[in-house]
């Protein structure tokens, strides 16, 4: 075996060396990745519930912006620590705003509050009935409801 | 006992099956200059401990993170195929025991280690409940190393007991994790949120801070003194971390930070051994054979290396006259250096990887105390990477403190292990009690 082949072959096989450990760290990733994958499967799963408030704007962070509230059947917003959504906004009311789950569909409710609920912009004047993705304003705190 | 099987942990193990052998083989032949195997009983020693290590696992029904120990092999792995081609090691009645063969041992020891505190430790209150004992016990050793410790290279950090000797320092590190963790997780709560206003500043609650800052600095004291700066600077980072995890609050890191870089510059002014790391690090080609040898050493050793590096058992860097300390302070050197840019960022990988897991283990943990402490166990094995790459690649000042897994060194090893062991403890109890509620 002339030096020349050995050393080819040892390049060969150095070569291969980092191949091969690099596919090592490929399979690491991989299986990070499906765990990754699998807790957010995990986390899907978790969110039995009937619906979701995602805080889109709060000028005092009380809800905190850009929190998910999970929400029961029956909640109420407003300024009074005692509601189930408290909101801290000089321009909400004490108790501002019921949102409710009745049937199949969410109603939201102003409990004659100073400055009105909005839905989508506009004052409400009687309880309405809510989709997924329609955005309620309290106060100045707009939050959205999601599935 | 119910087995677990731990298929991912296999399936990543059995490349190791491969990897050594291999790279046992290159460095043989590209060293003799003859096509043959060589020598690779070493080689199936290590790759048989760490597969009995995973069967023990399976057989206790052990349920804990599946790729925290395939990480700490592959890593290991490297460690192996690097020590084997270094000179030294020593000779025990007559025979010389190469610096690999010693390795291979610690990491037996460290495995057993590792799997009799992932298996046997079913609950945390004997940590928890005595964390102050743990200190005093941590602080005692640390005085005691001051003592009657062995100097070697300029800092005390050695206790030996007849020809074997170990680092405290290791271990002690482990010991005030567990602490703070303990200190932390009692009173969150007071240190989250209390605070008190002084105009515009909020000042932290320093009445409940004072007993874990008391500690603590008494030992950044010690360690100090003891010329043991990468030390210092790893309990300090982990100290921050902690405290930064376990309060959400932004104005500790900044006033860590702050007496960081004050304690820093006290420490350039007064201490001449600080000066001289500094003033090496700075421009090490100011004394390039006196104080600057091994980092501008280790430079052309990065630079030889290149993208792919100059091949395994073809390094330069354990023929250079004098240089000492590669298989501790420099084994990421003389890895860059046969395996290139593309290994030295594969073997980081494994490292940020490990890192990855241990925080994931941290969020999944199910009480407070667990999560703190995987937390605090992670980032000291995270930052002494850090900090050794980072002193290694010249980007800080070179400390002398070991790459976890990878150095040479019976106490590095074993207290990596002891702290991959409590994550594997911490992440099998999560699991067990996390089947009804996903988190």
């Amino acid at each position: 075996m002339t030096g020349d082949a050995l050393r080819i072959l040892l390049l060969g096989a150095q070569l291969g060396f980092l191949l091969l450990l690099y596919l090592i760290l490929f399979g690491f990733a991989r299986s990070l990745v499906r765990d990754l994958r699998s807790a957010e499967h995990a986390q899907l799963a978790s969110r039995t519930g009937i619906g979701r408030l995602a805080v889109l704007e709060s000028p005092e962070d009380e809800p905190p912006q850009g929190r998910t509230i999970s929400l029961g059947p029956i909640n109420s917003i407003g300024r009074n620590v005692n509601n189930t959504i408290y909101v801290e906004d000089e321009f909400a009311s004490a108790n501002h705003a019921m949102l409710t789950f009745r049937g199949r569909s969410w109603f939201v409710e102003d409990q004659g509050s100073t400055n009105g609920t909005l839905v989508n912009g506009h004052r409400i004047d009687r309880p309405v009935a809510l989709s997924y993705g329609d955005e309620i304003s309290v106060g100045r705190v707009r939050m959205r409801l999601e599935r | 006992m119910r087995l677990a099987w731990r298929g991912t942990e296999l399936w990543l193990l059995l490349p190791l099956l491969l990897l050594v052998p291999l790279g046992f083989v290159i460095t043989h032949v590209a060293e003799s200059q003859v096509l043959e195997p060589g020598p690779l009983g070493l080689a199936t020693a290590y790759v048989a401990l760490v597969l009995a290590a995973h069967l023990v696992l399976v057989l206790s029904g052990h349920r804990g993170d599946q790729l925290l120990l395939p990480l700490v092999a592959t890593i290991g792995a490297i460690g192996i195929v690097m020590l084997n081609r270094l000179p030294g090691g020593t000779s025990l009645l007559g025979l010389n025991i190469g610096l690999a063969v010693t390795q291979v041992a610690w990491f037996g020891i460290g495995l057993i280690a590792m799997l009799a505190v992932a298996i046997g430790f079913r609950d945390d209150g004997l940590l928890r409940h005595y964390k102050y004992t743990w200190a005093a016990g941590g602080v005692a050793l640390l005085v005691f190393t001051i003592l009657f410790g062995t100097e070697i290279n300029g800092a005390r950090l050695w206790i030996y007991i007849g020809p074997i000797g170990f680092q405290p320092g290791e271990f002690i590190k482990i010991v005030l994790v567990i602490f703070i963790a303990g200190y932390l997780a009692e009173n969150r709560a007071l240190l989250a949120g209390a605070s008190y206003r002084i105009g515009p500043i909020s000042v932290p609650p320093l009445p409940y801070l004072l007993p874990m800052l008391a500690i603590f600095f008494g030992v950044m004291l010690v360690v100090a003194v003891s010329n043991d700066l990468g030390t210092a600077l790893l309990f300090f980072g982990i100290f921050l971390t902690m405290l930064f995890v376990a309060t959400g609050r932004r104005s500790y890191v900044l006033i860590g930070l702050l007496l960081f870089v004050t304690g820093s510059y006290v420490a350039y002014r007064l201490f001449a051994h600080v000066r001289l790391r500094v003033d090496v690090w700075l421009d090490p080609f100011a004394d390039p054979s006196g104080a600057g040898y091994q980092i501008v050493h280790a430079l052309y050793a990065f630079g030889r290396g290149g993208l792919f590096g100059d091949g395994l058992g073809r390094g330069l860097l354990p023929t250079v006259p004098g240089f000492f300390a590669i298989q501790t302070d420099f084994i990421f050197t003389a890895i860059a250096e046969e395996l290139g840019l593309v290994g030295a960022f594969a073997l980081l990988a494994f490292a940020v990887f490990l890192v990855f897991r241990g925080l994931r283990v941290a969020v999944l943990a199910r009480d407070e105390f667990s999560s703190l402490l995987a937390v605090g166990l992670t980032t000291s094995i995270g930052l002494q990477t850090l900090i050794i790459v980072a002193g290694n690649a010249k980007l800080i000042p070179l400390t002398g403190i070991t790459f976890p897994f990878l150095s040479y060194g019976g106490s590095s090893i074993l207290a990596s292990f002891l702290i991959i062991g409590l994550l594997l403890s911490i992440s099998h109890r999560a699991a067990a009690e996390g089947d009804q509620v996903p988190r």
